[in-house]
């Protein structure tokens, strides 16, 4: 079917604009990049790549405002100015990222774009006192021009340094308003072939010229060096020349060719080292850029598509359930129809495939973390640069995965949280010196998988919670009585920073403290079936940890009965199942504990727990069953009456108001319509280590 | 217009030219900066072979030849001219659109190109270095009155 015009170009801009969005954070991370290193040429390269994208994708779109100041920004991107300007560059290159960001938002939203007056002063600033002062041009060049000449070219040097001729090594910049490049090259290469023998030449020829800004030459020559001078200075192709006598030194003798040799190897060994150790830098620096390389074969697709594939395929797992229940009844009734293995091996295939069609769904879900954290960067250094602190983010685990929409949804409540760390917990330097702290402060971000939770820690080593500031200022906006207040527990009176409306910053800055605060935060948090939880400890810090659930789909879990009712805990987090006779458990400590092969495991009643209302076991039993559950480093053992077996559930996560414990992580709805409540495995442990002295949990 | 030093040969004569282009229009404009310059039209041209009767007629000390003509284009005009005179000194008037035939040019023996549309202050410069290289040239510093072609 043919697209109408219009519509096509709409999908047009939207791709533009999502591809914008990618350039302006490339934009971002390098201007940081920039900003630590101001005369790397990589990092200049690779905004003026940006840049230049940008530039070509607007116009392309007709968005003539955004491509002219694009254009005007790229024309001064050099490693000249870099040099010539250090960090001013960073500064400009971020401006100019806040500027774009501002326009492509006016185009989205069809309004008139914002004045680009600012940058664009700022952009010519950058460029009228380089083009000014060309002794810093000088410089430039002659610190660009490498004269890396062959092991050929170097014997030529030195034979014609026998014949007792002068060898020049020349250098010289074209002008950057030589619009025609190639055709620059090859009158260079005239005027040089006039002045005398050119030995070596770079580039090699036409084709490689039209990109180059320096043409080097080795020339051997007897005219006076002021009169070669003067000739290279080509009016409208040359605008610089720099040329020194080349020495016996660059060039080799005859009879040292070995040594020559032996020397350039050495020098590739060097140049492969630096490389490789260059590579390692820039890794480590930049740990998106293989992602970067690979990126080519990414394919957009809508998320709204990928989710109704998602719900279809969580659909076809409950019909996968009805079936494998039809089957087993089937099994009972006609257990010797020859049609009953077929449709078991019918089954067990579409199962397989199943599975396998769930994974992929939700490995095209499942996006790194690293996506999220990679603004912060930039959020970090704005809020400090904005409070006049020194704070330095540092970011692990930013491969950990997890599904796309959560990671969207964290995104709010994780800048605030960022935020908040920098502007109210860091404390401003004279503050840090008195505390004997290092005057940087730190934010660290920190994402990992526990079990099937995915948790986010934003730890900061600042002056952490005073609990009374909260406590007066919980009565102060009128959000507590004195009275109520007093009696709060501690780990309570944390909790009241997520009221809404609670922010105790003393003063509302532009950064942080608008009101709308940690509230903010604990609200997608409920809505993501996750939770906040806060760690502080005055003077030291402050840790804010968000757990959310790792994916809004469905889990293998193994079902057990205790008392009557269905429960299913996580397969990941099943160690082993085994069997044991009352005799075998001994009473420790007001627990009962199991031998196993020489471990001593705590045993779990469910039905002992809190507010699971298990029934009661009728009789004793001689036999039980025992699944060792395992999460991190600790285990225990999960006393059940009945195995029911292994079933892939849709987790159904349930509102907070029917479950009352957290014990329970969600429900799932099985083929036949029982309801399995999810047993939460974390909450278990921190339970049990909680009600029992240290260690008891082996 | 700015003023110009007069661009003199070394014997204080003024210096000839041969202006080659189709374009009449654009023969007048280059004969205007001249004039500017202190020069003399030795002859015009509007194609190439025009060019190459009228170069052996004048013996022009600067040739400002345009790359597209009818009949014979620059390029084959300079080729032959450099063939019979090795020391003529021909510059090439060209807009941008044209960079491969202005490379071929220069490899023909062209001593240097200027950009359409030709700006003065350019097109001066350009002529004092191509007069330079003249060991009887005037209009460039006497150090290099006697430069050494190897």
């Amino acid at each position: 079917m043919k697209k109408q015009p219009e519509d096509r170009g709409s999908e047009l801009r939207a791709l533009f604009f999502e591809s914008a969005n990618e350039l302006l954070q490339a934009l971002n991370e390098a201007g940081l990049e920039l900003e630590a290193r101001p005369t790397d040429e990589e990092v200049i390269r690779s905004i003026r790549r940006a840049v230049h994208t940008l530039k070509g994708d607007s116009a392309a779109c007709g968005f003539h405002k955004l491509s002219e100041i694009a254009h005007e920004l790229e024309d001064v991107l050099s490693p000249q100015v870099g040099k010539a300007k250090g960090a001013g560059l960073a500064e400009i290159v971020l401006a100019a990222a806040d500027t774009f960001e501002a326009m492509l938002s006016s185009y989205q939203r069809e309004v008139e774009p914002p004045p680009v007056e600012g940058l664009r002063a700022m952009i010519r600033g950058l460029l009228a006192p380089s083009e000014k002062n060309s002794a810093e041009q000088a410089v430039a060049a002659s610190d660009e021009a490498q004269f890396d000449w062959s092991e050929y070219e170097r014997l030529m040097i030195s034979e014609a340094l026998h014949r007792g001729e002068t060898v020049y090594n020349v250098a010289l910049r074209i002008d950057s308003n030589s619009v025609m490049r190639a055709a620059a090259f090859q009158l260079i290469r005239n005027v040089l072939h006039g002045c005398g023998t050119v030995i070596a030449l770079r580039p090699e020829d036409n084709a490689a010229a039209a990109t180059v800004e320096i043409v080097e030459a080795a020339l051997a020559s007897n005219s006076p060096e002021a009169q070669l001078r003067q000739r290279c200075k080509i009016p409208s192709i040359v605008s610089e020349v720099w040329m020194e006598r080349a020495t016996a030194a660059d060039s080799a003798d005859h009879e040292l060719l070995g040594e020559l040799l032996e020397a350039q190897a050495e020098k590739i060994a060097a140049a492969t080292a630096d490389h490789d150790e260059a590579n390692a830098a820039s890794k480590s620096a930049n740990p998106n850029s293989v992602a970067a390389t690979i990126a080519e074969s990414i394919l957009r697709v809508d998320a709204a598509r990928i989710d109704a594939v998602m719900n279809l395929v969580g659909e076809l797992i409950i019909g996968k359930s009805m079936l494998h229940r039809a089957l087993t009844e089937f099994d009972k009734t006609h257990s010797r129809d020859p049609l009953r293995a077929k449709m078991a091996d019918a089954l067990a295939f579409q199962s397989r495939v199943l599975d396998e069609l769930h994974k992929s769904v939700l490995k095209i879900r499942m996006v790194p973390v690293e996506q999220l954290f990679r603004r912060f960067p930039r959020v970090v250094r704005d809020v400090a640069k904005h409070c006049g602190k020194d704070v330095a983010l540092e970011i692990t685990g930013q491969n950990t995965d997890l599904d796309k929409g959560i990671l969207d949804a964290l995104a709010e409540p994780l800048t605030h949280i960022v935020r908040n760390a920098v502007d109210h917990g860091v404390e401003p330097a004279d503050e840090r010196l008195a505390a004997q702290k290092p005057v940087r402060g730190t934010v660290s971000l920190r994402a990992y998988h526990q079990g099937t939770q995915f948790v986010l820690e934003i730890k900061d080593d600042g002056r952490g919670i005073d609990l009374d500031r909260v406590r007066k200022h919980a009565v102060k906006t009128g959000l507590m009585k004195q009275t109520d207040v007093d009696r709060l527990p501690e780990s309570e009176v944390l909790n009241l920073i997520f009221e809404p409306g609670f922010t105790t910053a003393s003063e509302v800055t532009e950064v942080s403290g608008r009101g709308v605060g940690m509230d903010v935060v604990r609200t997608v948090l409920d809505r993501l079936k996750g939770t906040v939880h806060v760690f502080t400890q005055l003077g030291k810090g402050t840790t804010i940890q968000l757990r959310a659930p790792l994916t809004l789909a469905s889990i293998q879990t193994l079902l057990f009965r205790v008392g009557g009712r269905l429960f299913a805990v996580p397969l990941s987090s099943v160690v082993e199942i085994t069997r044991v006779t009352d005799m075998e458990i001994y009473r420790v400590d007001q627990r009962e504990v199991l031998r196993l092969r020489d471990q001593i495991l705590t045993l779990v009643r469910l039905n002992k727990l809190d507010r699971i209302h298990a029934v009661e076991t009728p009789e004793k039993k001689k036999k039980n069953f025992v699944i060792v559950i395992g999460a991190a480093e600790r285990r225990f053992g999960l006393l059940v009456d009945q195995m029911v077996g292994e079933e892939e559930l849709v987790i159904k996560a349930l509102p907070g108001e029917l479950v009352a414990s957290d014990l329970v992580s969600g429900a799932s709805i099985l083929g036949d319509g029982t309801v399995v409540l999810i047993l939460n495995v974390p909450a278990v442990l921190s339970r049990l280590s909680r009600a029992t002295p240290l260690g008891a949990i082996a | 217009m700015a003023q110009f030093a007069p661009l003199l040969r070394k014997d204080d004569k003024p210096v000839r030219y041969l202006v080659v282009d189709d374009s009449v229009f654009a023969r007048k404009n280059i004969i205007k900066m001249i004039e500017l310059f202190g020069g003399e039209v030795a002859g015009e041209a509007g194609d190439g072979l025009t060019a190459i009767a009228e170069f052996k007629r004048t013996a022009p000390d600067i040739v400002l030849m345009d790359i597209t003509m009818p009949q014979m284009e620059g390029i084959e005009a300079v080729e032959r001219i450099v063939r019979q005179h090795p020391d003529a000194r021909i510059v090439m008037v060209s807009s941008v659109g044209y960079q491969e035939n202005i490379l071929a040019a220069l490899q023909k023996g062209a001593k240097h190109f200027v950009q359409k549309p030709v700006k003065p202050e350019v097109l001066y410069e350009i002529l004092r270095y191509v007069l330079a290289d003249d060991p009887t040239a005037a209009g460039a510093p006497v150090a290099l009155a006697g430069e050494h072609r190897s």
